[in-house]
């Protein structure tokens, strides 16, 4: 029993795999938008070095595009599709352009990029409330 | 009081457990996500490893039998085969996960990505195990394995409010998102009562010659070990906690995990947070490692000691040398380790009653325990953890299908 | 004594004191008018892999005839070797004469020594 349990397993792990519910994808949206900023807040003071800070942007980038795209293809329909695009289209550049800020070790420049993401996560949390408050 | 210092077979035993990749992702995605709520989950697996490892020394020490040896005894071939393909093949999957943890952990210090850590990392584990004594790596394990106490030191700076921590303690049920809550919880159990803990330590125990006057010096190892290894993990998720919930950051990469340190300890806690987990994922893959090979040794009736020369128990080495090998390809080709730490979590909580069982029975056996055998408390402990494993066994794979 | 119990897959050990398997089976005589009797002891080849059933005898008998000792037949030694049945079943025989513990052998030779660093098989 226990060992055809085993075999079972990932042929209904593929099969019953649950798609994120639009909230859901909001908040993996704000987590990965926040780990941008926690990660560039640790280079500005030095608690993260250059490699890991630059590696996790560009990852976060990534994640922040992907989810976007999933997002995108069922949108809620409580937000306007235009608005998300452009929000999400805008921060995943605007991380990946800060990964190679940090390569250019431009600290100014990403300070204010920085502030920028703040702005843009702000914005990400007002729509994921006005979702969450819907549903 | 030299007993004493034999602690170090109970601390190895309980970083390899408690501190791996499994349990520190565990502790963190918890922390993360519902801040103290499972804390409980962490004491419950707790609790429930000092009486198995205790349990695993005792029988050793009095029988001079580790726990395969005894089972194969007791309940034959075709019971220890079964039991040998499960234990294998969960055990497996979490060395898979631990040389990634400390590619991970590479990662982190060097940006060179984790694939290309995995050779080199299984060369140096299976080089610590074919060159090594079993004293070195159980010392070794454990003196390098205190960096971890950088958590403990970590969660104390963020200033917890202790009366949440507490009420953290005790079970409850979750305001929202209670399937996910439950696949962490089951998880956290998985990740921490983990069966090759037990073989490791009875093996162990052997390999440090213990006899009849070990029991009460075993009790101490077990608690202060398992307790060491609890307080740790419990450590992790009140950093998460107060450092990445705040923020909403989930913990869906490794990369997000090593951020929690930061805010406790800027200067330092990137790193502390780096070697913890390569000091950890490398006890835990020389832990894992022996395990699988000492399950074949003893139970086939082969010799076996990580003392003895590789040329002298060619068999043990054989296998030891065959998974580590087999375990660095997934890595290689950058399956993610993290996705293979949650499976392997939720395949140990579904396989454990097949681990557990057979306890009862042996720790009751007057031929291996003598008078030592367990009395009433023991036995509802077993009993309990044995209901416990039949739950998680049940609900484990469902959780994970849908809250994972 | 009871055979189950305390000699079936217990550890068997030789003259000095080294491991050579597990009783994996045993051979009894039963004639027509004495009480059956124990004649030997037998340890690996199917024997083990029978007990789960017989495709797994025939799986272990076709690998055991492509790589190893190439050993198929199981190894059987007289009860009369028995000295101790206790924790352990201690034999008066030396292991390497059994043919108890050729699949150690043949793995020591053909693939542990030949990794550096390996120490090599003292001749007993």
């Amino acid at each position: 029993m226990r060992l055809e349990r085993l075999f079972v397993f990932p042929i209904l792990f593929c099969l019953g795999c649950k798609p994120p519910t639009p909230a859901e994808q909001m908040d993996s949206m704000l987590s990965w938008l926040a780990t941008a900023r926690m990660t560039g807040d640790g280079w500005l003071r030095h608690t993260t070095p250059d490699t890991y800070s630059r590696q996790t942007l560009e990852l976060s980038s990534e994640r922040i595009g992907q989810i976007a795209s999933d997002l995108l293809k069922s949108p809620p329909s409580e937000v306007d599709t235009a608005t998300l695009d452009t929000l999400f289209t805008r921060s995943r550049i605007r991380v990946k352009a800060m990964a190679r800020l940090i390569a250019a070790k431009n600290a100014p420049d990403f300070g204010r990029q920085l502030d920028s993401l703040d702005a843009d996560e702000k914005l990400v949390k007002q729509l994921a409330d006005s979702i969450e408050h819907r549903q | 009081m030299k007993k004493i210092l034999q602690v170090t077979l109970g601390i190895v035993t309980s970083v390899g457990g408690f501190l791996e990749i499994g349990s520190v992702t565990t502790a963190a995605q918890a922390g993360a996500a519902f801040g103290y709520e499972l804390l409980w989950a962490i004491l419950l697996g707790t609790l429930c490893l000092i009486f198995l490892v205790e349990m695993s020394g005792r029988l050793s020490a009095v029988s001079k039998h580790t726990i395969v040896a005894a089972m194969r005894e007791r309940f034959g071939f075709p019971f220890f085969f079964i039991v040998l393909v499960g234990m294998t093949l969960v055990a497996f999957l979490v060395l898979i996960a631990e040389l990634g943890g400390i590619g991970f952990s590479l990662q982190l210090l060097t940006g060179i990505g984790f694939p290309w850590w995995a050779i080199p990392v299984s060369l140096l584990v299976w080089l610590l195990m074919w060159k090594g004594t079993f004293g070195l790596i159980e010392n070794g394990a454990s003196l390098l394995g205190l960096v971890t106490i950088s958590f403990v030191v970590a969660a104390i700076k963020l200033h917890p409010d202790w009366s949440g921590v507490a009420a953290g303690l005790a079970p409850t049920m979750p305001q929202s998102d209670k399937a996910h809550y439950g696949f962490i919880a089951v998880s956290i159990l998985g990740a921490s009562i983990s069966p090759y803990l037990m073989y490791f330590y009875s093996s162990g125990a052997i390999e440090d010659k213990w006899d009849e006057s070990y029991v009460g010096v075993n009790r101490f190892i077990a608690g202060f070990g398992m307790t060491f290894g609890g307080f740790l993990s419990m450590a992790v998720l009140i950093v998460a906690a107060l450092a990445l919930q705040p923020r909403g950051i989930q913990v869906d990469t490794f990369d997000q995990s090593a951020l929690s340190m930061t805010t406790a300890l800027p200067r330092w806690g990137f790193y502390l947070f780096a070697i913890s987990m390569l000091f950890a994922c490398f006890g835990a893959a020389l832990e894992i490692s022996l395990a699988i090979a000492y399950f074949f040794a003893q139970g086939f009736g082969w010799n076996w000691s990580e003392d003895l020369e590789p040329s002298k128990d060619a068999r043990f080495a054989f296998v030891y040398t065959i998974i580590i090998l087999i375990a660095a390809v997934p890595l290689v080709f950058g399956i993610d380790p993290l996705k293979v730490t949650i499976m392997s979590m939720a395949l140990t909580a579904a396989t454990l009653p097949l681990a557990i069982i057979p306890f009862l029975f042996l720790m009751n056996d007057p031929v291996y325990m003598g008078k030592h055998r367990n009395g009433w408390i023991g036995n509802s402990v077993v009993a309990i953890i044995i209901v416990i494993s039949f739950v998680l066994a049940v609900i484990s794979i469902p959780l994970q299908i849908i809250g994972g | 004594m009871d055979l189950v119990r305390d000699v079936m897959d217990k550890k068997l050990v030789d003259r000095k004191e080294c491991e050579m398997g597990r009783v994996d089976g045993l051979v009894m005589h039963v004639g027509p008018s004495s009480q059956p009797r124990v004649t030997h002891i037998v340890v690996g080849g199917t024997t083990p892999w029978m007990r789960l059933g017989a495709p797994f005898s025939r799986i272990s008998a076709r690998l055991a005839r492509l790589w190893g000792p190439k050993r198929t037949e199981p190894v059987r030694i007289p009860w009369s070797r028995v000295k101790t049945v206790g924790k352990d079943i201690k034999l008066d025989v030396l292991a390497r004469d059994t043919g108890a513990i050729d699949w150690e052998i043949w793995i020591a030779h053909h693939i542990i020594e030949r990794i550096p660093g390996s120490g090599t098989e003292e001749e007993e």
